[in-house]
């Protein structure tokens, strides 16, 4: 789990090459990533990622973060080897005072990993301080120098904070560890090719027992293991240097030989303070970034719906198949008629209707006939069909206004036209006892509609 | 074709509600409710599957048309009761192509093939002597069945279409698909489990499965409410300016592109929020994101390098202190660190005097210094209330809503009952919870992904409420 599992599932989701049930077929195949959040999302992005448009931002990022990494971690080598170079320049006259070189292999180092420790605990505050005093910090900056088109594909790009504030602190300590580096390498060249004659020299005023005391202290990492390695009391009692004019102190001239003994002593602090520890705070720093992306492959937007997706079965209630639907395109039918006529119908007939049901809707409505009969509903074929041959004249039919036309009734009004002896046949939708058979307008013209597909000249609607 | 999860066949008249019941049961509002009967043709499957596995399948059905020739057809062939299913059998093979049955044909088929019945009637239209020849075939073909009175209108007939009914169903039950709330779909799938001894099982899987469905739904909606206030409330835009100080016209432009984004959020939301609930085709009427009264501060503001002019200030303190704290080190504390001190004072004195200069400073024809306007995160702390409120409100307005409904919302219309909803939802306790929230929201830190899931729990609970409060 790396910077780049981030990029490239932040590419892919951004994509957004599957659908939901590639996700849960996804989720089905790697069962045993279940309750593992983060590494179904990352095995997920690396088995989409080969659908992404090349170049991957993941490689890009990496590669220019890498870049600048390595040109500030040889800058900070080079920096780190002529400073120890420079503190430890000896013109053969003068002793090399290593209070200079152990306040930047011991107190500088603390100092720094200190911040670094602060800046860890103040992680999550995007815009802290001192991330903005870490030279990595400043890559950031230097990527909005890049060419246009690269800059571009990584600007695109919107890093959460956290990561930026791990990777800001894992590069600072790969910079200072390449500067402690190369002030280890200055000190042990010029160990090597002079003879430096080591002092410490200070105007406060500190007897050699109190510095003592102090270096003892400064070597406890390594005293019990490699006592040599501790300036002794007797070293740093002659090894004191005082300014003199051009004149060295007898003190330092008698023990000459043992004045280079300091280079071990500083060897190890420069291995313990500014590298070993150093190290651990790399170390430290790597598996934040670690969890860092941990953290943050969940915060990436889409996340949760992608892991819904792959752990969540797939209900689905909605049909497969096209609707198939019959749309009338008849609007309306224009044998309409708005009054009954002054004489009586011929016959009333009632569709659906009980007897006397029929009976009473006649009359209430003020109608008379010498026939009344029953069809559809409860009749059989053969009893509508002796009705269809009683029929003649003008007939009025009587259909429930609430129930759809069916083609039960359009035949029935076939098979009552054929009938010479029928003049007319009017078909007037009732409404329910309830509402005095009186209808809405609506129904009338759903009859209507039903009515327009026969369009047959002795069928008459009334509205 | 022998199939082994429960099928059932929903038919009945025409225009009695099967496809409005169709949708409420399957949650699909692609099905079309028309008012004109006789629009469903073709018979068509709505299968409830988990994972690709089928638990049952329903079946939106023609009406009958024909019944009474149907019946007429049977009864000619007079046979004894074991055996009247093959009459029908007989009479769909006989049928198939002749298209005045098409529509008795496309019912009978899948219940031939051993789908229960669910018969579906008007409740509040009175019973007629027509729907016996229906009730008769759907006896000849010996499949388990029940009826399912709807309510069209208000009128209630009920009690006469349960006398009739019950001749022909050893199961009535009353379902009104525009109002039917979760637990009335869980009840009637529970009747469906009964009607076949096989069936228990998976019917009730099925139960089991809308459960976790609707429990999924809730935990989607408030994730993605939960967003919805984060992203809003901690927005922040910025709009470059040349000038040296920044115009109304600037300020007028960073402040209705601030509030866009807020109302393409809520809009964005609303959209899936529909997405979640299986409602892509529900019309809703609502006035965009209001800011009457909410005072938008922008603020002008410059970097250098990406840094204002106090972070510019503290990182010149930062590195002052550094450098006079290495003095006072090699001095092992005999300074009493007034390095560090006068370090500090210097290097926070030079930031914040020097940023000006810096920002003039030109490299490569660019200056160092970028000046702009930045409007956000919202600091009114009424707004997340509305926000949250309207989109509640919306989200209960859906997830309420039946599938077989076809009507368009009128959010607006609604909130003018806005108190009442509020008091609904909203108690002091809640306000001071959520608050803690929103304050965390407010901050430019990057807000931990713990503390949005909390949040978000809080969103659930909040809407489970409003959701099973139907």
């Amino acid at each position: 789990m790396n910077i780049n599992s981030y990029i490239d599932l932040y590419q892919v989701l951004e994509d957004n090459p599957t659908t939901i049930e590639d996700n849960r077929a996804f989720g089905l195949k790697h069962k045993s990533l279940r309750g593992k959040p983060q590494k179904q999302l990352l095995a997920w992005a690396d088995k989409y990622k080969s659908k992404l448009q090349k170049p991957l931002i993941s490689l890009s990022f990496s590669s220019y973060l890498y870049g600048i990494t390595i040109t500030l971690v040889i800058l900070a080598f080079i920096f780190g080897l002529f400073s120890g170079m420079g503190l430890l320049s000896y013109d053969g006259k003068e002793p090399v005072n290593i209070i200079y070189f152990i306040a930047m292999v011991v107190f500088l180092p603390i100092f720094t990993m200190t911040l670094t420790a602060l800046s860890m605990f103040r992680i999550n505050q995007t815009k802290s301080i001192l991330m903005h005093i870490s030279p990595a910090f400043w890559m950031e900056k230097i990527l909005g120098w890049l060419p246009s088109s690269i800059k571009d594909d990584i600007k695109e790009f919107k890093i959460n904070p956290l990561l930026t504030n791990w990777i800001i602190i894992k590069r600072s300590q790969l910079v200072a560890l390449s500067f402690s580096f190369g002030l280890f390498v200055a000190l042990l060249g010029v160990v090597v090719t002079q003879d430096i004659a080591f002092a410490w020299s200070t105007t406060i005023d500190i007897t050699p027992e109190t510095f003592h005391q102090f270096l003892y202290f400064i070597s406890a990492p390594w005293r019990y293991l490699f006592p040599s390695f501790v300036p002794s009391i007797e070293l740093i009692e002659h090894s004191q240097y005082f300014r003199l004019g051009d004149r060295l102190s007898p003190n330092i001239i008698s023990h000459a030989s043992s004045l280079g003994e300091w280079w071990r002593f500083l060897a190890f602090a420069t291995l313990f303070y500014a590298i070993v520890l150093r190290l651990l705070v790399l170390v430290v720093s790597h598996l934040g970034l670690r969890y860092a992306v941990s953290t943050s492959i969940l915060k990436l937007i889409g996340t949760n719906r992608l892991l819904r997706e792959i752990n969540q079965p797939i209900i689905n209630t909605n049909s497969t198949q096209q609707e198939a639907l019959f749309v009338p395109t008849h609007d309306g039918y224009e044998q309409t008629i708005e009054k009954f006529k002054e004489y009586d119908y011929d016959m009333i007939q009632g569709l659906g209707m009980r007897y006397d049901e029929l009976l009473v809707i006649s009359d209430s409505i003020g109608l008379s006939s010498p026939k009344h009969a029953i069809v559809g509903g409860s009749n059989s074929l053969d009893e509508d069909d002796k009705v269809i041959d009683d029929s003649s004249g003008d007939i009025l039919l009587f259909v429930k206004a609430w129930e759809p036309p069916m083609m039960d009734f359009v035949d029935y009004l076939a098979d009552l036209s054929i009938n010479d002896n029928v003049k007319k046949v009017i078909i007037m939708p009732i409404g329910t006892l309830e509402d005095d058979y009186k209808t809405t307008d609506t129904y009338i013209d759903i009859w209507a509609n039903k009515l327009s597909l026969s369009e047959d000249g002795k069928v008459w609607l009334k509205r | 074709m022998i199939l082994s999860h429960p099928r059932f066949a929903v038919v009945g008249h025409p225009n009695k509600g099967k496809s409005s019941i169709v949708s409420a049961l399957a949650m699909d509002d692609s099905v079309q409710v028309s008012n004109t009967p006789g629009t469903t043709t073709k018979r068509r499957s709505f299968p409830l599957s988990v994972d690709g596995k089928i638990l049952y399948e329903l079946y939106d059905t023609p009406g009958f048309q024909r019944a009474r020739r149907v019946l007429a057809w049977l009864q000619k062939h007079e046979v004894r009761a074991d055996k009247k299913h093959e009459v029908v059998r007989a009479f769909i093979a006989e049928h198939k192509s002749d298209v005045r049955f098409n529509d008795e044909i496309e019912l009978l088929e899948p219940i031939m093939d051993g789908a229960g019945i669910i018969y579906v009637v008007d409740g509040s239209k009175p019973y007629g002597a027509e729907y016996e020849a229906e009730m008769e075939i759907l006896r000849w073909t010996g499949q388990p069945s029940m009826a399912l009175i709807n309510h069209i209108d208000s009128s209630d007939y009920s009690q006469e279409w349960k006398m009739a009914l019950g001749q022909y169903f050893k199961m009535v039950r009353t379902f009104n698909p525009m109002r039917a709330t979760f637990v009335h779909h869980i009840g009637i799938l529970e009747s469906m489990s009964q009607l076949k001894e096989e069936w228990i099982d998976d019917v009730k899987e099925s139960i089991i499965l809308f459960e976790q469905y609707q429990t999924q739904m809730i935990e989607r909606s408030a994730s993605l409410l939960a967003r919805l206030l984060y992203d809003s409330i901690s927005m922040v835009d910025k709009l470059s300016i040349d000038k040296d100080e920044a115009s109304k016209e600037d300020k007028e432009k960073i402040e209705g592109k601030y509030k866009d984004k807020l109302r393409g959020f809520e809009i964005d939301t609303q959209k899936r929020m529909k997405s979640i609930w299986k409602h892509q085709h529900l019309a809703i009427e609502q006035d965009i994101l209001p800011f009457n009264g909410l005072d938008l501060f922008s603020k002008e503001s410059a970097s250098v390098f990406g840094l204002t002019r106090k972070e510019l200030m503290l990182m010149g303190m930062t590195s002052g202190a550094m450098t006079g704290a290495t003095i006072d080190l090699l001095f092992i504390g005999h300074t009493f660190f007034i390095g560090g001190a006068i370090g500090a004072v210097v290097g926070a004195t030079g930031g914040y005097f020097g940023f000006d200069e810096l920002s003039d400073i030109k490299i490569l024809g660019q200056n160092l210094g970028k000046k702009y306007l930045e409007i956000g995160p919202m600091k009114n702390k009424n707004f997340p209330y509305i926000l949250l409120g309207r989109a509640l409100y919306h989200t209960s307005q859906i997830a309420n809503r039946s599938h077989a409904s076809r009507d368009k919302i009128d959010i607006d219309r609604h909130l003018d009952l806005e108190s009442v909803f509020r008091d609904k939802w909203l108690t002091d306790d809640l306000k001071n919870s959520l608050e803690k929230y929103h304050k965390k929201f407010r901050t430019s830190d990057e807000v931990e992904a713990e503390i949005l899931k909390e949040y978000d729990l809080m969103i659930k609970d909040i809407l489970r409420g409003l959701i099973n409060d139907r």
